[in-house]
This record gives structure tokens, sequence and C-alpha cells, in this order.
């Protein structure tokens, strides 16, 4: 009797230290210190200041931070994730609302692991976990470029974030499984121009955050690198040999296109990827070639295909073996009264040559997602920048007109087979 | 030819015409509504702008066999001289027109905005405007009639 109450006792002990062992596990992934703030934003020689300026086009760090160019870098972006609605943050040194505070150990730690000062746990909107592998030079340089910019009161907006996670410390479990804090390691067997290339669309770029697909907890699908994937609800491309480009892309044209958003006959640079575009013909154009020369690496994986050839003219109209064939007239008219006039072969407007619809990348991405976003809303420039101009059709088409283009163009344009419930696609594209 | 029947601003109106026939072409060849201009007939210029349900279109784009039962309005059914709408007299109180090719599609464009954003932020109207090309260079002034009218409609702050 004596004797099993004891036994008793130590089940008891050991469920007992079993729960202050995982407590302080839980306790040593959710919890971080907060770091002292600093009394005074040290000075910079020019030269740093300078390369961080680099850095922060070849990151891209004002596309997020900087949704009001009157308001550099004070944050406020909504970003729509599965989560929730996440906010970009004020960057500039503001001592109250933005990162005057922070000391560069601070800074370190927000690049490197996601806390910020205070030791609440960044989302992983922000990509720490491809800045865990900028150098420190590197870091240091940023620093010196943001702790240098002109400070702006704006207090950070309020998340929307699904129940549980606006309970910030579970973000240490996503850590625990996605921040790789291993160093950036070049490939010895490559030029130096495609390791800087590696490097930068790795540790600064990020380029991955979009173009590799996400797992369910919102994480790269690390056995799908650079497979495709998304960003504000637009298709990214792939960018390895499943790249749905039905040319393939030459070095000169990938490095002009990342400078300018259009690659002669080839690609336009629509939806987010216009915002890359802007920065990148910021930065050290010797950077962007190295990116080129490394995205074109993986880029000519992909396997030749051969593309419908390109007609002058409309394309035929669909024979009657066609079972859609309603819907497919439907589409080809709207095709050769709206689009035909710009995207035709051998007719090319005054403003610029559209691409022949054979050449247009997204017919040939795996969703129709980006397709409709620029039926929808046509390609714009970013509010004071060059490019490429088309008018959007939202307001001329109707739900059952730009499904039928869509699917016209996809089996007629591109010769790909359907895509699955595109009518659905259209109408949640369209949904305020 | 085929027949269509259009609603534009507000009457029914029955034409006989080719499905690919711009919009633009009925309203001006037909109807005799002149406001809305052919500038570039590739979406390029605005110059064309009406509005389908409410949305700013460029109707050199509009084949008139997709319109179907939207209703389509235009610079004339906003006011005409003697009765000018709110924002066609705050173009006039603000000058903004020099040659006034562009300006129909300006101020049909502006209505689209005003209707769905009554007190517009002024980078809201630059953006709303932006499709809208003007080569004389009239745009400051024509940002200033827009907001203008949204002020006039808001209550009459000036």
């Amino acid at each position: 009797m004596d004797h099993s109450r004891r036994k008793r006792h130590i089940g008891w002990w050991l469920l007992l230290a079993a729960a202050i062992v995982l407590t302080g596990i839980a306790f040593a992934i959710m919890w971080r210190p907060a770091l002292a703030p600093q009394s005074a934003i040290p000075s910079f020689d020019q030269a740093r200041i300078e390369r961080g300026a680099n850095l922060a086009h070849l990151g891209m760090c004002a596309s997020c931070h900087t949704p009001d160019l009157s308001r550099p870098f004070a944050g406020g972006k909504p970003m729509e994730t599965p989560f929730g609605t996440v906010h970009s943050t004020n960057i500039t040194p503001d001592r109250d609302t933005g990162i005057g505070a922070w000391s560069l150990d601070a800074f370190t730690r927000a690049m490197r692991e996601g806390v910020a000062r205070d030791g609440h746990l960044l989302y992983p909107a922000f990509p720490y976990n491809h800045y865990v592998r900028m150098t420190q030079a590197d870091i240091d340089d940023l620093y010196a470029y943001f702790m240098t910019r002109p400070a702006i009161a704006a207090p950070a907006r309020d998340n929307a974030m699904t129940f549980p996670f606006g309970f910030r410390p579970l973000v240490g479990f996503w850590n625990v499984l996605y921040l790789d804090d291993a160093p950036w390691q070049p490939d010895p067997r490559q030029s130096a121009e495609w390791n800087r290339g590696a490097y930068l669309a790795d540790a600064v770029a990020h380029c991955a955050a979009c173009h590799t697909p996400r797992t369910k907890l919102g994480g790269p699908d690390l056995t799908r690198q650079l497979d495709g994937g998304e960003a504000e609800d637009w298709y990214a491309p792939a960018l390895n040999r499943n790249s749905p480009s039905p040319l393939p892309w030459t070095r000169a044209q990938l490095h002009t296109y990342l400078r300018t958003g259009m690659a002669e006959d080839h690609a336009v640079a629509g939806g987010p990827m216009q915002d890359v575009v802007m920065h990148l013909a910021q930065a050290n154009q010797a950077d962007v070639a190295a990116l080129a020369a490394w995205t074109h690496s993986h880029l000519v994986q992909a396997p030749a295909r051969t593309t419908p050839a390109q007609t002058p003219g409309p394309l035929p109209p669909p024979t009657a073996i066609d079972p859609d064939l309603p819907r497919m007239q439907l589409g080809y008219a709207l095709y050769a009264n709206s689009c035909a006039r710009c995207h035709d072969v051998g007719r090319a407007p005054s403003s610029g040559t559209a691409l022949p619809l054979q050449k247009a990348i997204a017919l040939y991405d795996p969703d129709p997602r980006s397709l409709i976003h620029i039926v929808d809303d046509g390609i714009m420039p970013p509010d004071g920048e060059p490019g490429r101009w088309m008018p959007g059709f939202k307001a001329i088409l109707d739900d059952g007109q730009a499904s039928a283009l869509a699917a016209y163009l996809r089996k007629y344009g591109a010769g790909q087979p359907a895509w699955p419930e595109l009518d659905q696609q259209v109408r949640k594209a369209r949904t305020p | 030819m085929s027949t269509y029947r259009l609603q534009v601003n507000g009457k029914p109106h029955a034409v006989d015409t080719d499905p690919d026939t711009p919009l633009l072409y009925v309203l001006r060849n037909e109807l005799e509504l002149n406001g809305a201009k052919f500038g570039c007939g590739l979406g390029q210029c605005g110059s064309c702008t009406v509005l389908l349900d409410g949305q700013a279109a460029m109707s050199c784009m509009v084949p008139v066999s997709v319109v179907g039962a939207r209703k389509v309005r235009t610079v004339e059914g906003l006011g005409d001289a003697r009765t000018p709408g709110v924002l066609q007299q705050a173009f006039i109180d603000e000058q903004a027109a020099q040659c006034g090719y562009c300006i129909a599609g300006m101020i049909m464009q502006a209505t689209a905005l005003l209707e769905k954003t009554p007190a517009p932020t002024d980078a809201q109207i630059r953006a709303h405007m932006a499709p809208n090309l003007c080569r004389c260079g009239t745009h400051m002034r024509i940002l200033r009639a827009v907001r203008r009218a949204a002020d006039v409609l808001a209550g009459g702050k000036r």
C-alpha cells in the first residue's frame, strides 16, 4: 500500500519535471529579451551609406515599407497572408515610432532572427529567413543607410490576424521549422558573378519569397525551390525547369527585363514584379547583371518547347469539333475586336510593341490568376515610372466574357489544356 | 449586321451595325453624341472614355456586341452648356482645357471616381485619372477641377 503510493508520487514528480522542461523549451522558442535602446544615432561615412542604399534597392525594402512615396520607409502597407493582414512597419530612424532607438545589435537581430528591439517576434512577411544569410558587413551598411533617412513619425498600424496568430510568440515555432541560420556558402564551381547573383538573390532580393511555393504553414517548400509561387494573388512564375515561358529566356533579355520590366518581343513585367523592376533599376547594374546570370542559370534548365505558330492576322476561329464552341467563338470575337489591334502578330501600336499573343507568358501559367489581373486591370507602370501601358478591361467585359476570352486565349493562343475552375477564378479575382 | 439595343444617357436606342463596331463609333456616328473623341483607337489615351454601369471604359475598345444591358453614359448626359453638371462647371471654373479634345473623357473618368469615392484624396484623384492623357499640358488644372467638384459635392467649400 505504502509502496504503491510512493510509486504514484514518483509518477507525479516525473510529470511535473516533464512539464517544466517543456515549458522551458517553449519559453526558449517563443521568448526573446528586449535590447537596450541606444541613446543617440551614431554617424556613418558616406561610402557605407551609399552601399546601404544599393542593398536597400536590391532588397526592395521600399516595396513594402514605402506605400506612400511622400513618406519613404514610414511603413503601413497592408499585406494579405493566409494568417491575416500584416502591416509593414516604420523603419525610419524616428525614436518613438521607427527604429531610431535600435542599436546595430538590435537591427542585426531583427534582420537575422526576426525579433524587434523590444523582444517581440516579427511576422515572416518580413523575409528575415532570407536576410539571415546576409553578411554582417552588408547588414552594417544597410543600418547606416536607414539610420540616415529622414525620421518620420508613423505609429505601426494594427494587424488583423486570424486566431490564434495574433499571439506573436507562436512565430517562434515557425522559426524552428524555417529559419536556417547556416551562413551563405559560395559554389566554387561557379563564376564570381554567378556567386554574387546567388548571394543577392537569396540573402538580399529574396526572389524565392514569391517564386518558391509555400507550405500550409506559410514557409518555403524547400523540395520545390523556385518552382513558382504567388505574390498578391499573382502567379509568380517558376524560374527553374518548370518555367512557363513559351520561348527560352536569353541572359541579355533577362538582364534588360530586370532593369526595365521589358524584354523586347519576350515579356513585360506586371503586378508585383513592376515594383521589383522599379527598385532594381536604381541598383548597381553590375549587381543586377549578376542576378540575371544566376536566374538565367536556372531558367536554362527548362526544356525546349514547341510554341504555337506565330500566325499573322487573327487566329483562325475554332472549328466545329470543339465541344465548347459557343464560348470559344465568343472568346475569339472578343480577342479579334479588343485585343488583336495591339496583340496580333505584325501589328505594333504607336506607343510601343505589345507582345504577340503566342508569346504572352501569362497564357502558359499553371493557373489563370495573372492573366485575369492583366485583362482586368491592364498593365500600368507605377506612378511616375516609364513603362508599357495596357488598358484594363474590367469595366468592358462581364465575368462570362472575361472567362470566355481567357479560355480562348489559353486554348488557341497557347495551345495549352484548359485551366480548371476558370469561371470561379474570374469571379474570385473580381470580388472586392 | 445585327440590331443592338443600347441604353444611353437613360434613353433606349436600337442600332443596326456589325458586332465588332466600337461603341465609340456607334455613339458618334449613329447616335450623334460627339462628346467622346477618337484619339488613338488603342486604349492608350482615354479621350473616348464613357461609363458602362458606372465604370469608366475606353469606348474605342468596346465592341458594341459586349455592351448588352449595361447602361452607357456620356458627357452629354451630365448637362449642357446652359445647365452644366457639377464636374463640367468645375472644369469651366478652373479653365481646365486648352484644345479640349481630352476633356469629355477626363470628365467621364472623374465622374466614375466621384460617384464611387465622393471625398477622394489628391493621391486618389491622381491615380484614378492616370489613364487619361492631355497633350496640351493642362493636367494640373484638370486635377484642380476634379478637386473642386469633389469639394462642391461635399457641401460647397468654395
